[in-house]
């Protein structure tokens, strides 16, 4: 029995609907009670977001898991939203396919989840986002209106895509019932390399060299020494342990492309002074899986951060900054090339003030290069009180847009109500 | 008197060297790249930035008139026709590249950039912007937004919406915001998801941040010939069955490949049933490989030729026949008018047969020239509109074929938008429920329903 608590809340009902029409029912119901719901998938990101301002429906959407139509020869997908990322990969490799997409517990996390929270993970730099793949959706509004937007092929204007208001949204303009995606062949070979600096700066030359042509890596990640050592399946290529930066660079191919790619990275990153290595092709799924299995909730404070991304070298310089003044052991993964970073903050033995004292520094210096800081993951462990950390920082500028679109699908206020921006 | 309150209003508001209002100034905007709809606009406005933009949206909507924004005026739905009056918004002032940031492989850009002046500017990094509509040596930033545009090359790359991270809108009461973020995943609703795309209705875009594209290390560009249209239709569907994702995968079929010949001189057989332009890039053995791959798939989906371009002078012509295809069959009727569905790839062959038979039955010349790897078929309907009853046959063919991309899971456009031309076939593919959800929408952005009113939307919801 899946525990429902959230922020030491628990659900006076849990209902878990079997059809799109029930979930449509339900949530029309809870909109007449005025009843607050919480939308629920794989709750591998429900960490995501304040605690909800009330909670009295937990809607698990485990009772919607089905493959709803694949055709392998057009390369597109439709799924219930309860289906597990892991599921549908299994479906789709059946035929040389996937969605080249890598969030952390995809054996766990549920379609609808992932796109409401905004999954993502290192392979947004080969292949973009969640977004870029969802080619429709049907949503449940919280009025109980069922309704669909985009296509079940790969190219379509017809209507608005509203779909894509609900991508990142937290389940706040409505419950995705459905998702159709178009989806990418698995390349012919995937492989990795793995080098580690002593110097601090030598990683970022390094990635910045190899994203110039003829380099296309699919993925490229910096994990600092607490990170690397959060990250036990890296241990065995780095005996030496006393590396300052590790980067991790993957490609994929024909044969042929991945391996003059992978050989002159190798030999670019010893010029830069590393020890690189070049990993088996076995060796590079699970090695992935680890690497994003790193932005899952682990019990401390999660951050992720955003900048443009030729301001990518600045947003590692202001995390560092901002953590290194105070002292705390911070283990950090930077997405490279994406413009994205993961942040882990201790919170054993620092008050929660001064956690908000350090976010609230770094989100005034991340301004500076229009970046954010939003906390992905804060434990319920930690005994903070929510009250005195800004989740999601600065409003939007088109916040009131924003606030009108929410009250038009869901008048009542009932989806996970205090939770998001909006 | 209205009239002449508006221009007054709008002459104050943004100078009166850029308010048009003699009827031989405002002909020029009452069409778009569509043959089948005009319409008359009662005052022209060129502004010169956003500030100006608003001044002139907020005198329209005072008044209750109509804002339509009009780029390069190279639609194909009459999206940007005023078919209500009212006050037409040329970008064509606010053309420049303002940045290009090649580290961030970005550039912020005013609406009215030319789309290939874009890439033409972003050249030096190596890089482009990939969106690259037919029209994309007249067609603007803007307008390709607004519309969503495609292009032969987003099968790999994607299509306007994956290049959009930023834009300055200009909404129906005259307020400004900034929607999206060059911030990766920056918290908030996807409200610019909405917007491009969304053919005007929900404001005004005056500043656009894109995404640029990295030159690609090798092209490679073939022209595969067939006898039989349906093996064509069969072929493009094996390759991508196969895996491959080519960067462009057209095709072009019956008489405008003579037609285009004879204009363009591309090197195209002109007695061939169909043809395929395939084009692949990315690294040297990503090619190797994949061309070999293509090359057995077409023997054995039967073409009777198969042609490498051997140098980038080949290959520009093999492309200039693709993109001047259009205008070619000129040479086959004065006027045509463009079908844009898509049905998914695997269908494309009875599709494609369908057309023709359609065409046959309405009495018109069909030539299908599309971006056949999206399974997005452009069925163009050939015809002289001096003919009495012309103009409501091709419709009426037209309609039939986009109802067959429905019938067969597809959607009644792929990337020339809705407009007028297609805003009542709305209900083929969307519910009462999923309509008044965009109904919402517009109204979420624009509550007087000034902005491009009538567009996207059937005129009838339920």
């Amino acid at each position: 029995m899946m525990d429902f608590t959230l922020y030491n809340q628990a659900p006076a009902r849990v209902i878990a609907p079997t059809t799109a029409e029930e979930l449509a029912d339900c949530l029309r119901e809870a909109s007449t009670a005025g009843s607050a719901v919480v939308p629920w998938g794989g709750g591998t990101r429900q960490l995501l977001g304040g605690p909800p301002a009330r909670y009295d429906v937990a809607l698990s959407m485990a009772g919607l898991p089905r493959v709803i139509e694949y055709t392998p020869a057009d390369m597109v997908i439709s799924v219930e939203a309860g289906a597990t990322l892991g599921q549908v990969q299994d479906v789709l490799a059946a035929n040389g396919q996937w969605l080249p997409w890598d969030p952390p517990l995809p054996r766990q996390a549920m379609i609808g989840g992932l796109l409401a929270s905004g999954a993502g993970g290192p392979l947004r730099l080969g292949y973009g986002s969640p977004r870029d793949w969802t080619l429709g959706l049907r949503v449940a509004l919280a009025d109980g209106r069922l309704v669909r937007s985009g296509s079940r092929v790969v190219k379509n204007v017809a209507g608005y895509d509203a779909h894509k208001l609900h991508i990142g949204a937290l389940g706040t303009l409505g419950v995705i019932a459905e998702a159709t995606f178009k989806v990418a062949p698995i390349p012919l070979r995937r492989q990795t390399l793995l080098a580690a600096f002593t110097s601090p700066t030598a990683p970022l030359e390094a990635i910045s060299q190899l994203r110039q042509p003829p380099y296309q890596p699919i993925s490229m990640v910096i994990l600092n020494a607490v990170a690397e050592a959060a990250i036990p399946a890296l241990h065995p290529f780095l005996p030496d342990r006393s590396a300052y930066l590790v980067v991790a660079v993957r490609f994929a191919g024909t044969p042929g492309a991945v391996a003059r790619q992978i050989r002159a990275a190798v030999a670019q990153c010893v010029d830069l002074g590393a020890r690189a290595i070049e990993l088996n092709e076995a060796d590079d799924v699970p090695i992935w899986e680890a690497i994003a299995d790193f932005t899952r909730p682990m019990g401390d404070l999660l951050l992720r951060v955003g900048a443009p991304i030729g301001q990518q070298r600045e947003m590692i310089r202001l995390i560092e900054m901002t953590t290194r003044a105070r002292g705390w052991a911070t283990a950090r993964m930077v997405i490279a090339g994406v413009g994205l970073a993961y942040a882990r903050w201790p919170i054993a033995g620092v008050p929660p003030e001064a956690l908000a004292v350090a976010l609230a520094e770094l989100r005034e210096r991340l301004a500076t290069i229009g970046g954010y800081a939003v906390i992905e993951a804060l434990p319920d462990a930690s005994g903070i009180d929510r009250d005195t950390l800004d989740i999601w920082g600065p409003s939007p500028e088109s916040l009131a847009l924003m606030r009108s679109l929410r009250a038009a699908w869901d008048p009542a206020g009932i989806l996970n109500p205090g939770r998001y921006v909006v | 008197m209205i009239r002449e309150t508006l221009i007054a209003a709008l002459q104050s508001a943004i100078g009166p060297e850029y308010v048009l209002h003699r009827p031989e100034e405002l002909m020029l905007y009452e069409y778009d790249g569509s043959a089948l709809d005009q319409a008359m606009p009662d005052v022209v406005v060129l502004p010169g930035s956003t500030a100006e933009v608003a001044a002139a949206v907020r005198v329209a909507a005072n008044m209750g008139v109509p804002v339509v924004a009009r780029g390069a005026g190279t639609g194909l739905a009459g999206g940007t026709v005023p078919d209500q009056g009212g006050m037409v918004i040329s970008l064509a002032r606010l053309n420049r590249v303002l940045t290009i940031d090649p580290d961030s492989r970005t550039a912020v850009v005013q609406p009215g950039v030319v789309n290939l002046d874009l890439s033409l500017a972003a050249a030096p990094y190596g890089l482009h912007f990939a969106p690259d509509p037919s029209s994309q040596r007249s067609s603007t930033i803007g307008g390709n937004a607004g519309s969503n545009a495609g292009g032969p090359h987003c099968l790999k790359y994607g299509v306007t919406t994956n290049h959009i991270l930023a834009a300055t809108l200009v909404l129906a009461d005259g307020g400004v915001v900034r929607l999206g973020s060059s911030a990766t995943d920056a918290p908030g609703y996807d409200l610019l998801g909405v917007v491009v795309g969304s053919e005007g209705t929900l404001g005004v875009i005056t500043e656009l941040t894109v995404r640029l594209t990295r030159n690609a290390e090798d092209v490679r560009t073939f022209l595969a010939v067939f006898d039989d249209l349906e093996a064509a239709g069969a072929c493009v569907s094996a390759i991508i069955a196969e895996g491959i994702i080519p960067a462009a995968l057209e095709m072009m079929s019956g008489e405008g490949i003579a037609a285009v010949e004879a204009s363009v001189h591309a090197g195209y057989p002109p007695d061939a049933r169909a043809v395929l332009l395939i084009e692949i890039d990315g690294l040297r053995e990503d090619l190797a490989d994949e061309a070999k791959r293509i090359a057995a798939i077409c023997t054995a989906s039967g073409a009777s030729d198969l042609r490498a371009a051997t140098d980038a002078a080949q290959r520009a012509r093999l492309w200039a026949g693709r993109k001047g295809a259009l205008a070619a069959c000129g040479r086959i009727a004065p006027h045509y008018h463009i079908v844009d569905g898509v049905v998914p790839r695997s269908r494309l062959p009875e599709v494609l047969r369908y057309s023709e038979e359609v065409a046959a039955r309405y009495g018109m010349k069909v030539v299908n020239i599309f971006h056949a790897g999206d399974g997005n078929l452009h069925p163009l309907l050939l015809f002289d509109l001096r003919v009495p009853g012309t103009r409501e046959r091709a419709i009426a063919a037209g309609e039939e074929i986009l109802k067959a991309c429905v019938a067969a899971g597809g959607t009644i456009s792929g990337e020339h938008g809705i407009g007028i031309e297609k805003r009542d076939y709305m209900p083929w593919l969307f519910s009462a429920q999923d309509l008044g959800v965009f109904a919402d929408l517009r109204a979420v952005f624009d509550p007087a329903g000034v902005m491009n009113p009538g567009k996207l939307l059937p005129r009838v919801i339920g």
